[in-house]
């Protein structure tokens, strides 16, 4: 791909530079420096990738395959203890369904589209997902599904006529019209060759019904020998052996008929006879009417080793796609896959399939119900086993993919999930940069954060969010940011560690500075209900108690509140800001009517006073002395009345 | 006929949804509001028969798309064709459904810009609540607003209603709303006091998890319901306020909404975070019955809770149903899949 960068200024030399996700940065660099500035105005461009899968209608498909992965977790779960192949075809016939719908959509949405240029894009992801859904298709018969005996036969006649349906509907129209001397009808002949290389044997009789010399020896000949075909069934009763003995008699007759030269008059039912003996030059003249050679695969499987198992397919695909056909069109990707697959070369069939260009939905999706189902095993040069490890760093990769989009990082999380250990680790890294707009979205990521134990990116949240509430205050003012920087680095706590306590000296912190500016206790309602949070930190305490403290003096029970504040400052918790405002709140109990504070008390708020006196001023702390002096004075009056007694 | 469950991917996070009320013929048109992506939206939807033959497969059809900055918070109806929108960046809107014709977009008749913020700093309007045309809206900057959707003003506002973030409201009366904050602290405003302070406050649990949904209850309006964000479910008597008369633990994650059925009290219906709808059976807890002091109580001893009826309405999903609406034998729900899921069938 080549990009020419727009702009001036990166005429002399460009730089790049990584940004998070699929994402980089080209900037103008240029090593020299003049002494005249340049005016250029700079630019730096970001660039990044179009992910085909963050469309609308694939959107559809990411989420819905994201539902069946989960439920093939939970199906390979069970699977360990119990054999479970039967839901794993569940599961699979799901995925190709949903491959299904999304090709239709695509299909609707090209078909009103009216820029050409969409509507080529919107096409080609069609042609894209027929091909995966082909693949698919074909896995699921030779790997997923359980087939009895290992028969694939007639699987394969049902792929082909599913993904190849070459003839079918002219076929539909000649038997709906049930004309004699149909073969009027110019693709007559190649319709009924056509569902002999199908392998239905039955529709092909029934067109040879309608032509108009089907009383001739001829057709009753060829009608007899495609009506005595033996058909293996694995239910049938007979052994393999006996079924090929019968099927080779059967094949030996039709060769004699054939060398009989009774058919010479008739060449089309020649050639049908020469199909169904399996002659490989009869296929080779018939390939020009396919476009590719998978049509003939299924024919040929028939007419040559109908009991033909699983491995056995390579021979027969090599054969298929020898048969050259005269415009020999460039060997395509599907090709290449089919081969692969029918060779037995999964490693190959994944390979291919990264090629593709659908952001890796399909190797991912693939090659994790592969692995679950127990039929990938791929080895690395020394012999070693790494289809784990390959399924794991596709499904990594998908995930990491996915994460990206502002709407799908929680499909993308639930893809890392099922890798352990590396999966949770690097959603971990990419949710703590996710960028958190509002309270619902962090509360989301926290529960998400929750099902999957991430308890370090929990607290990470929450301190984040606790400073981003303080952020806020700044520019307001108002007790919200203070009162929800507190809840929420209340909600840090979660498992101990030093980030929630920090969070909540800080925000504690700003909340009595907030009040020494203001005179106005911020979060008062909070922090009457906190509780056993205040003790996550110092600081915290000290505002908890100090709230409580208003709250006292509020309701005039002074006495509690003369107590509780002598002990806040004696236990020497509070920060050199506050001091002052501490010990300026003595004032008004000193100077009540009645006495609040005991000798000792004063003694302590004095001695308190003479270490912070930094902290307040010359007037207010002689102030403050003389109230205490006068205050002593009478506490030891009283206390002498009360000793006296 | 068995519950049918029928999933249709919109490829957008649903937020909230709202069957539009019809007045004569069945419900056929909702609303949805998504949230959490790069553009979000309010869409009116209808279902429609694609495929004659089938009889009783409806599939949703986009008719109108009204975008919005933020993600949608909440969707309240104020009459048949007026609904009010809260959204994250604080604004709300009143908007208007075309009567005649839901295709014809919505139109905007009274917007309320930046009603939540922090000074500059955007800030989101977490939910409003209405009652005959007075719409309560709540914010994370803990003010509370009282809006009037005939004049369009302002009528009230509580700046620092609470220190926290409020995440839930429900008008309870005329002149009395509750709102839950982050804490799961709920408090109850007396809209004729001037002053602004609660008039009555308690917590939720002691969890100090978010109130995430209230609801009261259609025929005892002295009950009110609270979902917490841990999927527990309270229960109280506003006569004997301060504790709830039942708490729940329900779902395994965050209750994200619920509703009573319109046409059967006891029958409630509640979603979570956890993926999971549910159905139950209230009759068992309304049911008034004498207690041991003579009293009127109208809750279950603890002992019989066991009899309630909880049924699930479909199979967990791997992802959050945030909203529901049901409207007679319909549900409607929404989920973080991107799918909307319409079951049908439904037995009230």
């Amino acid at each position: 791909m080549l990009v020419i960068l727009p702009g001036k200024c990166f005429e002399q030399k460009a730089a790049c530079v990584f940004r998070h996700g699929n994402k980089f940065a080209i900037y103008p660099r240029s090593q020299t420096t003049s002494n005249t500035p340049i005016a250029i105005e700079n630019q730096i461009l970001d660039i990044r990738q179009d992910i085909l899968l963050f469309t609308p209608i694939l959107r559809k498909l990411v989420n819905e395959s994201n539902g069946t992965y989960l439920s093939l977790q939970k199906a390979a779960e069970t699977a360990k203890t119990s054999d479970n192949q039967v839901e794993f075809l569940k599961l699979s016939r799901q995925y190709r369904s949903i491959i299904r719908v999304c090709i239709e959509n695509l299909q609707e949405a090209a078909a009103k589209e009216t820029d050409g240029v969409n509507k080529n894009s919107l096409l080609s992801y069609v042609t894209i997902f027929y091909s995966i859904e082909c693949i698919w298709h074909l896995c699921e018969i030779l790997y997923v599904d359980n087939i009895p005996g290992d028969i694939v036969l007639p699987f394969l006649l049902e792929w082909v006529r599913f993904h190849f349906p070459c003839h079918e509907q002219t076929a539909a129209q000649l038997l709906e019209a049930c004309e004699r001397g149909s073969e009027d009808h110019p693709e007559y002949w190649d319709t009924v060759i056509g569902m002999v290389v199908q392998g239905r044997v039955d529709v092909a009789r029934a067109l040879m019904k309608l032509h108009s010399s089907v009383d001739s020896n001829e057709f009753k000949l060829v009608d007899n020998s495609l009506r005595s075909m033996p058909v293996y069934s694995i239910y049938g009763g007979i052994s393999t052996g006996e079924f090929t003995i019968s099927w080779k008699h059967w094949q030996a007759e039709c060769r004699s008929k054939l060398t009989s030269r009774v058919l010479s008059s008739q060449p089309k039912l020649e050639l049908i006879m020469r199909l169904i003996i399996g002659d490989y030059s009869a296929f080779e003249s018939i390939r020009d009417m396919y476009t590719s050679w998978f049509d003939l695969l299924g024919g040929w499987v028939m007419f040559t080793s109908p009991w033909a198992r699983r491995h056995e397919l390579g021979a027969a695909a090599a054969a298929c796609a020898g048969m050259t056909a005269a415009a020999a069109a460039p060997r395509t990707h599907l090709d290449l896959m089919v081969r692969a697959l029918l060779d037995g070369d999964l490693h190959q069939v994944i390979h291919e399939i990264q090629q593709m260009s659908d952001n890796g939905w399909f190797a991912t999706h693939l090659t994790d119900i592969l692995f679950h189902c127990g039929k990938l095993k791929i080895l690395d040069k020394h012999q070693t086993n790494v289809t784990g490890r390959l399924r794991d760093s596709l499904v990594l990769e998908y995930g990491c993919l996915l994460m990206e989009h502002k709407s799908l990082w929680s499909v993308g999380l639930s893809y890392l999930a099922t890798c352990p250990p590396e999966g949770l680790r690097r959603a971990e890294l990419i949710l703590e940069r996710m960028p958190l707009h509002s309270n619902a979205k962090a509360m989301r990521l926290l529960a998400e954060a929750k099902k999957y134990g991430l308890h370090e990116l929990a607290r990470g949240v929450c301190v984040c969010m606790s400073t981003r509430a303080l952020g806020v205050d700044g520019g307001g003012g108002g007790g919200a940011g203070v009162g929800a920087a507190l809840a929420w680095a209340v909600r840090a706590r979660g498992g101990g560690g030093g980030g929630g306590g920090a969070a909540c000296g800080r925000a504690a912190a700003r909340a009595l500075r907030a009040y020494g500016a203001r005179g106005a206790l911020p979060a008062a309602d909070l922090l009457l209900t906190a509780g056993p949070h205040l003790l996550l930190h110092d600081t915290l305490l000290l505002l908890g108690k100090y709230c409580d403290f208003h709250r006292l003096y509020k309701n005039r029970e002074f006495k509690k509140a003369g107590k509780l504040l002598v002990s806040l400052i004696t236990s020497k918790i509070a920060p050199d800001y506050f001091w002052e405002t501490l010990l300026l709140d003595t004032l008004p109990l000193l100077e009540s009517d009645e006495l609040i504070f005991s000798s000792e008390d004063t003694y302590e708020i004095m001695l308190c006073l003479e270490l912070k006196s930094s902290s307040l001023s010359g007037e207010k702390a002689d102030l403050l002395r003389l109230a205490l002096v006068r205050n002593l004075a009478r506490a030891s009056l009283a206390g002498e009345e009360s000793s006296g007694e | 006929m068995p519950l049918d469950v029928q999933g249709t991917f919109v490829s957008q996070k649903i937020n909230k949804v709202k069957w539009i009320p019809e007045e004569y013929v069945e419900t056929n048109c909702f609303l949805t509001g998504s949230w959490d992506d790069d553009v979000n939206s309010i869409k009116v939807w209808t279902l429609e028969r694609i495929h004659e033959e089938e009889e009783d497969i409806e599939y949703p059809r986009p008719l109108s798309e009204y975008t919005v900055d933020g993600d949608v918070t909440q969707i309240k109806l104020i009459d048949n064709n007026k609904i009010a929108v809260s959204t994250s960046n604080g604004d709300v809107r009143l908007l208007e459904i075309s009567a005649y014709d839901k295709k014809s977009p919505l139109r905007e008749i009274h917007v309320w810009e930046k009603l939540h913020s922090f000074g500059s700093d955007q800030c989101s309007c977490t939910s409003l609540d209405n009652l005959d045309g007075d719409i309560a809206t709540i914010g994370e900057d803990g003010n509370f607003n009282i809006l009037n959707s005939r004049r369009g003003e302002i009528t009230r506002t509580i700046n620092g209603a609470d220190s926290c973030s409020l995440h839930s409201v429900c008008f309870i009366k005329h002149n009395e709303v509750i709102t839950g904050n982050f804490r799961g602290h709920m408090k109850i405003w007396d809209l004729r006091s001037d002053t602004n302070k609660p008039a009555a406050s308690f917590l939720l649990a002691g969890d100090e998890m978010a109130a995430t949904c209230i609801l009261n209850h259609p025929t005892q309006p002295h009950i009110i319901l609270a979902g917490s964000e841990s999927g527990s479910l309270a229960v109280w008597d506003l006569r004997i306020n301060s504790f709830p008369t039942s708490l729940l633990n329900a779902h395994s994650a965050g209750v994200t909404e619920m509703q009573f059925h319109p046409e059967n009290p006891q029958k409630l219906l509640t979603c979570s975070v956890s993926g999971e709808i549910w159905d139950w059976n209230m009759e068992a807890m309304t049911k008034s019955t004498k207690g041991p002091d003579n009293q009127v109580t109208t809750w279950l001893p603890l002992e019989d809770k066991n009899a309630m009826m909880v049924n699930s309405l479909m199979p967990a999903l791997h992802k959050s149903i945030n909203t529901l609406h049901c409207d007679k034998g319909k549900i409607i729900c929404g989920a973080d899949n991107e799918a909307i899921y319409l079951i049908k069938n439904f037995k009230y």
